[in-house]
C-alpha cells in the first residue's frame, strides 16, 4: 500500500486509564474529498484509540483534519469522500456499516457537541423537544439539564434557542450529547464561541461529566490552553496526520516533535514576554490538494533536512505512551525547543516611550481634559439600541453607559470584555460608523480613524482585486493617480504580502492573508488611529501571532495610535500599552497591561484573568452567567456575580466611578470594596 | 479569590414565558400591530389605485355617457347624461366623492349594468374566489411536489426540471388553451367551460360551489365543481408553483446541510425524521415569501384564464366593462384585487411568524 501507511502505528500506545477495550479505534484512516477536480486529502493515515472514560484532546491548526476525524467517528462525513481504513466505535465501523447500524451507534453510544451552539440547535424548535429527541422523556430532559448546571430546568424546556445565552445553549447541547449515557462524546471546538468565563465553566462541566457518568470525550480544539486544562491525552494533527500523541502534560510541556514545540511557542498566554516579538510559525499549512511526499511539516521546519522530504517519518516512542513522528532524535528536538530564537523587532505593545503617553492619557480619562494631544478622546459616551424583545415591543438595550477613554498619540489601548459588554459599539462610535446618543468623541486630527474587522474576508468586495480595493482608499483620500500604483505596492510590501496578491481576489486568499489585506487597506493612507475589532479571533495561533506582530510594526513605522478590541486578555496584553476592561457598557478598570493582567484589582478583572486557560492553571470554580444589557442590574452591574459584593453594592443609588488609589497614577478601578493590599 | 458566584442568566427572564410570548405573537399585541399596519397599507393602496383609475378615465378617449346611450344618441342627450353622471365636475370633486363613498361600501353605479358595483361584485366574486383559492393551494402543493421530486436523485429529475422550466415560462393563457386541447378535446377527461354542469345548484350560503355542496350534502355538486376547477386552476398555478418549488428546493437543500440538521443526525434520527421534524419548518419561510410575491401574478392569471374557460367571475365582468368604459366597475375590481393582495400577504406573514419563533412582526 502507500507510503502513508508507515504512520499508521501512531497512538497505539496504551492510554493511561487501561479500562479494557477502547470505545473508539481509528486505524490507518484516509479520507479524500473531491473538490473542483482536485483531490483534497483531508486525512492521510491516522490511527488513534480512545479508552473508556478518557478525555483525548485533538489539537492543530485549521485545516489539519480534526473535524473530519470527529465526523468520521460519528459516521456523518458529508460530501461523499473516498475513505479507507477503519473508524470503529463500539465494534461498528462507522465508515462501512449500514445506515441503520450507524444510526444505532450514534443513538446509543455517541454524543456530539459542535462549535456554535446557536446554529447547532434548531432555531424553530423548543430546546425541550430537542433534548427529548435524544433523552426519550421530558423528566429525563429535566434531569440532564440539571446535571449540566442549567438553573430552573423545567422552565427552560419551553425556551427557544435564541432565548438562551450562549453558555446556556452550549449546556443544552452538552445535555443532548450525554443523553442516554454514551460511551464517547465528540466535542468539536465546544468553547470557541463562548466567553472566557463561560468557557471555564463548560470545561469544568466536561471533566465533571466524565467523572460522574464515565463517558470518554474526544475534544477538538485549536486552543492549547483549553487542552491543557482538561485532557488526559493529546494528539497533535498536522496536514492530515498525527505528528505527536501522548499524555497531555508530556506533549504540552516536553514536546517531542518540532511542530508541537513551535505551536506551543507561538501561543499567547498571560506569561508571554511582551518585550520580544511573538514567535510566529513561519509559512502556512500546506494545501491538502497537494500534500508533501515526506514530512508535511518540512517546509516550515527549522530542523528539516533532505532526509525529511522523501518518506513520511515513522512514529517512535520517546517516552512511555508518548510517540512522535520525526526523523530527528529527541536530543536534537529538545535542543531546538530550548533555543532562543533569532532576534526580530519587538512586538506590538513595546514601542519605546509607550508608558509616558499612557500615564498622561490615564490622567485624562475621568478628570476632565488634559493638555496632551490625544489621538482620540471619548467622554461620557452613551449608546442605546432599540431591540425587538420577541413579543413585538421594542426595549432599550444600553450598549454603552457612560464610557470615557483617551488614547494618546501613538499609544495602543486594548478593550477587553465579554460578548455584549459594548466593546465593538465603542469602536464603531470612534470610527464614526454610528453616533453616540450622549457624550462626545473627538479625534485628534483630520487623519482620522481606520477600521480592521474580525473577518476581513467578509469585508473584501468579492469582484474587486486586492489592488483595486487598496487603491480605492487612495482615491478617496485624494492621492494623485500617478502615485497610486506605487503606494499600493508599498502598502502590500509593508504588511508582508507578495506583490502578485494585488491581482488576486479576496476569495483566493487565506484567512491570514485577508487580514493583512485589511491592514494594508486601513494603513495605505496612515490614519491617526487604527481601530481593530478582534482581527485575530478567527485565526490560528501562528497566524494570530504574525498579525499581532504586524500591527505592532505598522504602529511603530506609521506612528499610529491603536485601539484594539479583543475578548482575549493574552492578546490584549501583548498588543497594548494599556488595557480597559468593560462590563455591561462601562469601563470597570483600566491600567497598564501588566497591572491588569498581573495585579488585577476589580473583582471582574480578577475573574477574567483567572479564567484564561493555561498550563498549570487550575480551572476557576463555577461562575454565573453574564448579565443582559437589556436590564443591567442596579447599583454595581457586576454585583450578582461578585464574590466581594456587599449589601450596598446592589443599592440602586450606587454608581461606582473609576477612581485611582492613593499613590497610583496609571490605574483606575470602579469598585467600592477594593482589597487594597 | 476571583470566583464568580450566583447569577442566573439573562434568559431567565425571558425563557419561561416563551410559550406565552409565542402565543401573543400570533394572537395578541403584535398581531394587532400587524393588522393595524396592514389596514393602513390597504387604505393607502385603495387611495392610490382609485386615483390611478380616475386618471385613466380622464385620459381615456372613450366617453362613458356615449357608451351608455349607444352610437345613435344625440349630442344633447350625451351632454345631459354626462351631467347626470357627474362627469363634468372637476377631477378632484369626482375622486373625492368616490373616496368618501368607499367606507360605506359604496363603489358607485356601474354604467353598463346600472346596478351598484358592489352588487355586481357580490355576484361575480364567489366564482373567482373559489378559483383563486384553489389555484393558490394547488400552487403550494405542486411547489412542494416539484421541490421534493427534483431534489431526489432519480433518473427523471433533470428531465422534469427541464419540463418545469419550459412550462413555467409559458403564459397562463397558453397553458389554459393547451390544457383544453389535451384534456378536453383529445382525452375528454375534464370539462373546459363554466363552473358547473348541474342546473339545480344549492343556493348558498357562500357561493363557493365546493363548500356549499358539502354543506348541503350534495356530493354530485362537489365532484362536478372540482372537475371544473382542475384545468383553470392548473393553468393559473403552474408558473407560480414552479417558482415556489425552486425556492423551496434551494432552502431545503441548504437547511439539510445546516448545523442543526447535523446535530439531529448525530442524535441518531433517521433522515426522514430529520427532514420532517427539523428541516421542513425552517425551510418554508422563503417559499411562503415567494407565494406572497406570486399572488399578484396569479390574480392577473385569473382574469385571463376566466376568459378562456368561460368562468363566470370578475374576469368576465372586467372584460365586459372595459370596452364600454365602465370605470366604476373597473375601479371596483381593481380595488378588490389590491385588497386581496394585502390580505393574502398578511396571511403569509402570520404563517411565517408561526413557523419561525424568531420573527417578530
Ligand atoms: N445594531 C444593533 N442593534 C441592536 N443591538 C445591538 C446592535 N449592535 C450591538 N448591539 C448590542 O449591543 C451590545 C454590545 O454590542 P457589542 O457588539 O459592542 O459587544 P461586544 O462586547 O463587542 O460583543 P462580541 O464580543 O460578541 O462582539 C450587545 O448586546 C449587542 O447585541
Ligand atoms: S521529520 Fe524533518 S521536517 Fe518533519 S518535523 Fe522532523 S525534522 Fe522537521
Ligand atoms: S462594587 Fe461591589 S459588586 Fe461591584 S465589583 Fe465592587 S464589590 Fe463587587
Ligand atoms: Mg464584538
Amino acid at each position: 500500500m502507500s507510503q502513508d501507511d508507515t504512520t499508521a502505528a501512531v497512538a497505539t500506545a496504551p492510554p493511561p486509564t487501561d479500562a479494557g477495550e477502547p470505545v473508539a479505534r481509528v486505524e490507518d484512516l484516509h479520507v479524500t474529498f473531491r473538490r473542483a477536480g482536485a483531490d483534497i486529502r483531508a486525512i492521510r493515515g491516522v490511527s488513534l484509540e480512545v479508552a473508556p472514560g478518557e478525555i483525548v484532546g485533538l489539537v492543530g491548526e485549521s485545516g489539519s483534519g480534526k473535524s473530519v476525524l470527529g465526523l468520521s467517528l460519528l459516521g456523518l462525513l458529508g460530501g461523499s469522500p473516498r475513505t479507507s481504513g477503519r473508524a470503529v466505535v463500539r465494534g461498528a465501523d462507522m465508515l462501512t456499516a449500514g445506515a441503520a447500524e450507524r444510526r444505532d451507534v450514534r443513538r446509543l453510544h455517541l454524543g456530539a457537541v459542535f462549535q456554535d451552539p446557536m446554529t447547532s440547535l434548531n432555531p424553530t424548535m423548543r430546546v425541550g423537544r430537542q433534548i427529548v429527541e435524544a433523552a426519550g422523556s421530558e423528566d429525563e430532559a429535566v434531569r440532564l439539564l440539571k446535571a449540566v448546571g442549567v438553573p430552573d430546568p423545567a422552565r427552560r424546556l419551553r425556551a427557544y434557542p435564541h432565548e438562551l445565552s450562549g453558555g446556556l445553549r452550549q449546556r443544552v447541547m452538552i445535555a443532548m450529547a450525554v443523553a442516554g449515557t454514551p460511551s464517547l462524546v465528540i466535542a468539536d471546538e465546544p468553547t470557541t464561541a463562548l466567553d472566557v468565563t463561560v468557557q471555564a465553566q463548560v470545561l469544568g462541566l466536561v471533566k465533571r461529566l466524565r467523572d460522574e457518568i464515565g463517558c470518554a470525550f474526544l475534544l477538538v480544539t485549536h486552543d492549547l490552553g483549553v487542552a491543557a486544562q482538561v485532557v488526559d491525552r493529546v494528539a497533535v494533527m498536522y496536514a492530515g496526520r498525527i505528528t505527536e500523541v501522548g499524555p497531555a502534560d508530556e506533549v504540552l510541556r516536553n514536546g517531542a516533535h518540532p511542530y508541537g514545540v513551535a505551536l506551543m511557542r507561538s501561543r499567547l498566554s498571560l506569561r508571554t514576554d511582551r518585550d520580544t516579538p511573538l514567535l510566529a510559525l513561519p509559512g502556512s499549512v500546506p494545501s491538502p490538494a497537494d500534500p508533501e511526499p515526506g514530512c508535511a511539516f518540512a517546509p516550515r521546519c527549522t530542523l528539516a533536512g533532505p532526509d525529511c522530504t522523501t518518506t513520511p517519518p515513522v512514529p517512535v516512542e520517546v517516552a512511555p505512551g508518548h510517540l512522535a513522528a520525526c526523523v530527528r532524535d529527541l536530543a536534537e528536538i529538545r535542543a531546538f525547543a530550548d533555543a532562543v530564537p533569532a532576534e526580530e523587532p519587538p512586538a506590538a505593545g513595546t514601542s519605546s516611550g509607550a508608558t509616558a503617553p499612557a500615564a498622561a492619557a490615564v490622567a485624562g480619562t475621568d478628570d476632565g481634559p488634559v493638555e496632551e494631544p490625544a489621538a482620540v478622546r471619548v467622554q461620557n459616551a452613551y449608546r442605546t439600541y432599540g431591540v425587538g424583545s420577541g413579543i413585538g415591543r421594542r426595549r432599550p438595550l444600553q450598549a454603552l453607559r457612560g464610557v470615557s477613554l483617551t488614547v494618546a498619540r501613538g499609544e495602543a489601548v486594548a478593550v477587553v470584555g465579554e460578548s455584549g459588554s459594548g466593546k465593538s459599539t465603542l469602536l464603531r462610535l470612534v470610527a464614526g460608523l454610528e453616533r453616540a446618543d450622549g457624550g462626545t468623541i473627538e479625534l485628534g486630527s483630520a487623519a482620522g480613524a481606520q477600521m480592521v474587522f474580525q473577518d476581513s474576508g467578509a469585508s473584501l468586495t468579492p469582484w474587486l482585486t486586492i489592488g483595486e480595493l487598496v487603491r480605492e482608499r487612495l482615491r478617496s483620500a485624494g492621492v494623485p493617480r500617478a502615485e497610486r500604483d506605487r503606494r499600493v505596492a508599498e502598502a502590500l510590501e509593508l504588511v508582508g504580502l507578495p506583490a502578485e496578491v494585488a491581482k488576486a481576489r479576496g476569495t483566493q486568499l487565506s484567512g491570514g492573508q485577508r487580514q493583512r489585506v485589511g491592514l494594508a487597506r486601513a494603513t495605505v493612507v496612515p490614519p491617526e488611529i487604527l481601530l481593530c475589532d478582534e482581527p485575530t479571533s478567527a485565526l490560528d495561533v501562528s497566524l494570530a501571532a504574525s498579525v499581532i506582530n504586524l500591527v505592532g510594526r505598522l504602529r511603530r513605522e506609521l506612528d499610529m495610535a491603536v485601539l484594539f478590541v479583543t475578548h482575549d486578555l493574552s492578546v490584549a496584553r501583548v498588543v497594548a500599552d494599556r488595557i480597559a476592561v468593560m462590563y455591561l457598557g462601562r469601563i470597570v478598570e483600566i491600567g497598564t497591561a501588566d497591572e491588569i493582567t498581573h495585579r488585577p484589582r476589580h473583582p471582574y478583572t480578577q475573574a477574567l484573568v483567572a479564567a484564561v486557560p493555561d498550563l498549570g492553571v487550575e480551572p476557576p470554580p463555577p461562575s454565573g452567567e453574564p448579565a443582559s444589557p437589556l436590564d443591567p442590574p442596579p447599583g454595581c452591574a457586576f454585583h450578582p456575580r461578585c464574590p466581594r459584593a456587599t449589601a450596598s453594592c446592589s443599592d440602586p443609588g450606587l454608581d461606582p466611578r473609576l477612581a485611582a488609589q492613593p499613590g497610583e497614577r496609571t490605574r483606575l478601578t470602579a469598585c467600592i470594596n477594593l482589597e487594597v493590599s | 479569590m476571583s470566583a464568580l458566584t450566583g447569577g442566573v442568566g439573562p434568559a431567565a427572564a425571558t425563557a419561561g414565558p416563551a410559550a406565552a410570548a409565542a402565543l401573543r405573537r400570533v394572537t395578541g399585541v403584535p398581531l394587532v400591530r400587524l393588522l393595524a399596519k396592514r389596514l393602513v397599507a390597504a387604505a393607502v393602496i385603495v387611495v392610490a389605485l382609485a386615483t390611478s383609475v380616475f386618471v385613466l378615465q380622464r385620459l381615456s378617449p372613450l366617453d362613458p355617457a356615449k357608451a351608455m346611450l349607444g352610437p345613435g344618441a344625440s349630442a344633447s342627450a350625451v351632454a345631459q347624461q354626462r351631467a347626470k353622471l357627474g362627469l363634468d365636475d372637476p377631477f378632484a370633486a369626482q375622486l373625492g366623492r368616490y373616496l368618501v363613498g368607499l367606507p360605506q361600501g359604496d363603489l358607485g353605479m356601474s354604467y353598463r349594468t346600472r346596478r351598484p358595483v358592489m352588487t355586481d361584485l357580490g355576484a361575480f366574486v364567489p366564482a373567482t374566489a373559489e378559483l383563486a383559492f384553489t389555484a393558490i393551494v394547488l400552487a403550494l402543493l405542486l411547489g412542494i411536489f416539484f421541490a421534493v421530486s427534483t431534489s431526489l436523485r432519480w433518473p427523471g429529475a433533470s428531465v422534469l426540471r427541464g419540463v418545469l422550466m419550459a412550462g413555467a415560462s409559458a403564459p397562463a393563457f397558453l397553458l389554459g388553451i393547451g390544457a383544453i386541447l389535451v384534456f378536453y378535446k383529445q382525452l375528454g377527461w375534464l370539462p373546459a367551460s363554466g363552473r358547473s354542469s348541474i342546473t339545480d345548484l344549492p343556493g348558498g350560503p357562500s357561493g363557493l360551489l365546493v363548500l356549499d355542496g358539502l354543506l348541503a350534502g350534495r356530493f354530485d355538486v362537489v365532484s362536478d365543481a372540482l372537475k371544473h376547477l382542475v384545468l383553470p386552476a392548473l393553468a393559473i398555478s403552474f408558473g407560480p408553483s414552479v417558482a415556489i418549488g425552486r425556492v423551496l428546493r434551494t432552502s431545503l437543500s441548504s437547511e439539510e446541510r445546516s448545523d442543526y440538521a447535523r446535530t439531529a443526525r448525530a442524535k441518531g434520527l433517521t433522515d426522514g425524521a430529520v427532514l420532517r421534524r427539523h428541516v421542513l419548518r425552517n425551510a418554508v419561510g422563503p417559499a411562503l415569501s415567494m407565494t406572497g410575491l406570486q399572488v399578484g401574478l396569479m390574480f392577473a392569471g385569473v382574469l385571463v384564464v376566466e376568459q378562456i374557460f368561460a368562468w363566470p367571475g370578475i374576469g368576465q365582468y372586467t372584460a365586459q366593462s372595459i370596452p364600454v368604459a365602465d370605470f366604476p366597475a373597473i375601479a371596483g375590481v381593481t380595488l378588490l384585487l389590491g385588497i386581496g393582495y394585502v390580505v393574502i400577504n398578511t396571511v403569509v406573514d402570520i404563517l411565517q411568524g408561526l413557523a419561525d419563533p424568531r420573527i417578530t412582526t
